[in-house]
């Protein structure tokens, strides 16, 4: 990034290519609506970029990078309010979002999975997100999200208690 | 990955459960806008608005325009502070100096003015790139989305609407 940012527009594909995957998935996955996610994925990095002036090494790039999706996102559901607590409406998305994969694969504890994923509290799913997609440490969710690292954990253990839980009631 | 937070069948379940990858043209348009000249989009807005209001102020206190009247009279007025050594300037050098002279205020103005309506454009620019509105390469990506999903008419008309906006943009593959 900080190649980047002194105009070595090339040092930017390499990070794009390295984040971009990990990145749509804890977007997608985080509105489950695929038009919405490439909307906020593409704010997103162009966030980035605008931003390049003023990227300080004070942390990794992907906790970085993961801050400006965080605050993204946290305006996408502010904007949306009450929708977020629809668990009904979130597991009929989630279906659409994620069955074509699991129905392939002939397996219903990945359906399962993706609807109990879908229907968890946001900070709970965006703590999971963080952790299995974007490899982040609970100390660097905790810098992404503001929290503190006890309120990551706290998130993420039910996040894990309650998709394992899924996963194994078949 | 962290620590001891972790549950190796959920994250293989989780792995399963796809590889999803943004669509080709979502790269193309972030991609193309990471190499445009930060100098054209980093212009904050502020200083657009500053430069506009100090041109605005400045015009304001300016004394007003000389009429036609006053540019004809004006080789008298040019004429009066030549140095004594210089010669007697030429009915030519009167006139072309009366034409410099009556519109003095402007020449003074118009750069600022320049500046004020350029940085307005690269911030307008800048704006864009922040995902306030759509970027040239980020609209033709949408319009390539609205195809493909089969949004014919929105698309016919948004690339119209873009064509009108970007008269001289060369598109580099048209999206149908």
């Amino acid at each position: 990034m900080l190649a980047y940012r002194q105009g070595d527009a090339g040092a930017f594909e390499g990070l794009y290519a390295r984040h971009k995957g990990p990145l749509f998935r804890f977007v997608l996955r985080s509105v489950k609506e695929r038009s919405l996610a490439e909307e906020l994925y593409q704010e997103i990095w162009m966030r980035v970029i605008e931003a390049r002036g003023r990227y300080a090494v004070q942390a990794k790039f992907t906790t970085w990078l993961y801050t400006i999706a965080h605050h993204r996102i946290t305006d996408h559901w502010r904007k949306r309010g009450l929708q977020l607590v629809d668990l009904a409406d979130a597991d009929a998305v989630a279906h659409r979002a994620f069955e074509p994969e699991a129905r392939a694969e002939g397996r219903q504890d990945l359906q399962r999975l993706a609807a109990a994923l879908s229907g968890l509290p946001e900070l709970q799913r965006e703590t999971f997100l963080l952790h299995e997609e974007a490899g982040l440490s609970l100390a660097e969710i905790a810098a992404a999200t503001g929290a503190t690292e006890e309120a990551a954990k706290s998130r993420l253990r039910y996040a894990l208690a309650r998709l394992r839980e899924a996963m194994d009631d078949g | 990955m962290a620590e001891t937070e972790r549950d190796e069948k959920v994250s293989a379940g989780y792995r399963a459960l796809g590889s999803e990858e943004p669509p080709r043209a979502l790269d193309d348009a972030i991609l193309q806008a990471s190499r445009r000249s930060p100098a054209r989009w980093r212009v904050p807005l502020s200083i657009a608005a500053v430069l506009v209001l100090a041109v605005g102020v400045t015009l304001r206190m300016l004394p007003p325009q000389p009429d036609a009247e006053s540019i004809a009279l004006a080789p008298q007025v040019i004429e009066t502070p030549r140095p004594a050594s210089a010669p007697p300037a030429q009915p030519k050098e009167q006139a072309k100096l009366a034409a410099r002279a009556a519109p003095a205020p402007e020449p003074a103005a118009a750069p600022a003015m320049a500046v004020a309506a350029d940085s307005a454009r690269r911030d307008e620019v800048g704006l864009r790139a922040a995902g306030v509105s759509l970027s040239p390469e980020a609209w033709l990506a949408r319009i390539a989305e609205l195809r493909k999903q089969g949004r014919t008419r929105e698309a016919d008309e948004s690339l119209e609407e873009f064509k009108k906006r970007y008269p001289d943009y060369k598109i580099p593959e048209t999206p149908r």
